[in-house]
């Protein structure tokens, strides 16, 4: 039995997941911090674009309440990845990329989070959706949905 | 806690020769001691080679913030997780944790059935192909398998169990276990979900009875 095995990983379950430095997380936080910032207003706006209140998005979409107000501010905040499998199904654009964006995911796509930072840096929090806003959100769900 | 331990033998790679192992029907302190005084460190003492050698983190082994000592202590005790361990050579090689109740099957055939779902097994770093370029000790998954699948006979559940396989695990799954791939699960950071079938139990029974 032990020769059939040889020198095979045998790693299975969440747990068997390495852990890593303190130092690593906070490099990497940095780094998918920006695009997190996008997610978030990204998430707010669709909300908004809809006439959603946070609560009715919970409901829908079968997210706390609490989570969807830190993914919405709080841009050092790591969503769970059912969380944004069921925003991406919800808001209908593709999970892998919105994985990327909210920093699940490395990166393959560097247009992506090119994208997802100038969206960012394109709208803003305000209360009714401005037209920029609405013209950003359009363009940043046409880049996600890769119709160009 | 009455921990029951089971003769076993490990195949020790530098001396080519089985060696005298135990199993334990438990984790207790003593492995909780290993994993943080030997285990913790083995695996940083890896990661700062690979920092120092310059690789970028994004290639370091997959990472995740836990902490494994407070779920152990929790599911400690409990009916509906046991849990074992395999100690040589006087220190844990490796560890499994099980749920009885709160998962049932998914394979056509099989589907809403019980089963007892591997939650969490994990070989000692130096025993791990990946971090080690000669692993210390060989058979462990095997052995920890083979207790997952006894325990799924004993509860009645006909040797059926399932389990989510780290991507650098799968093969061992696929292949040496023959278990079916159900394919990657969304819904578990986009781990591979694994199940074996009482046909699939058996034969990977007979498979290490063989001389």
């Amino acid at each position: 039995m032990a020769q059939l095995e040889a020198d095979a990983e045998i790693g299975a379950g969440l747990y068997a997941f390495d852990p890593v430095l303190d130092g690593a997380h906070a490099a990497a936080k940095d780094s998918d911090e920006d695009s997190r910032v996008a997610f978030g207003r990204f998430i707010r706006l669709m909300r908004r674009h809809r006439g959603l209140t946070l609560e009715k998005l919970a409901d829908d979409t079968d997210v706390e309440i609490v989570e969807l107000v830190e993914i919405e501010d709080d841009p050092r905040y790591k969503p769970r990845l059912r969380t944004v499998y069921q925003l991406a199904n919800y808001f209908e654009v593709p999970q892998a990329k919105l994985q990327q964006v909210a920093g699940l995911t490395i990166p393959r796509d560097a247009r992506l989070i090119d994208e997802a930072v100038r969206f960012a840096a394109r709208s803003e929090s305000v209360a009714a959706l401005t037209p920029e806003e609405q013209a950003a959100l359009e363009a940043f769900v046409t880049v996600l949905s890769g119709q160009k | 806690m009455t921990v029951t331990v089971t003769p076993v033998f490990l195949f020790n790679v530098e001396q080519a020769g089985l060696e005298k192992a135990e199993l334990w029907d438990a984790i207790t302190e003593r492995q909780l001691a290993d994993w943080e005084a030997e285990w913790l460190p083995e695996l940083f003492k890896y990661i700062q080679q690979l920092h120092r050698a310059g690789v970028h983190r994004q290639f370091w082994p997959q990472s995740r913030q836990w902490n494994w000592r407070r779920k152990v202590e929790v599911l400690q005790g409990m009916l509906s997780h046991p849990a074992f361990s395999i100690l040589c050579g006087g220190i844990t090689q490796g560890m499994m944790i099980l749920d009885l109740t709160s998962k049932r099957c998914r394979l056509d055939g099989q589907k809403g059935q019980h089963m007892v779902y591997v939650e969490f097994v994990e070989n000692a770093p130096w025993n791990r192909p990946e971090l080690s370029n000669q692993p210390r000790y060989r058979g462990i998954g095997s052995i920890l398998i083979r207790a997952a699948i006894a325990l799924s006979n004993q509860e009645e559940f006909k040797g059926r169990i399932g389990l989510h396989s780290l991507p650098q695990a799968n093969s061992f799954y696929a292949n040496t276990c023959g278990m079916t791939d159900m394919g990657i699960d969304p819904e578990y950071e986009g781990l591979r979900y694994f199940e074996m079938t009482p046909e699939q139990a058996e034969a990977f029974i007979a498979k290490g009875n063989q001389p």
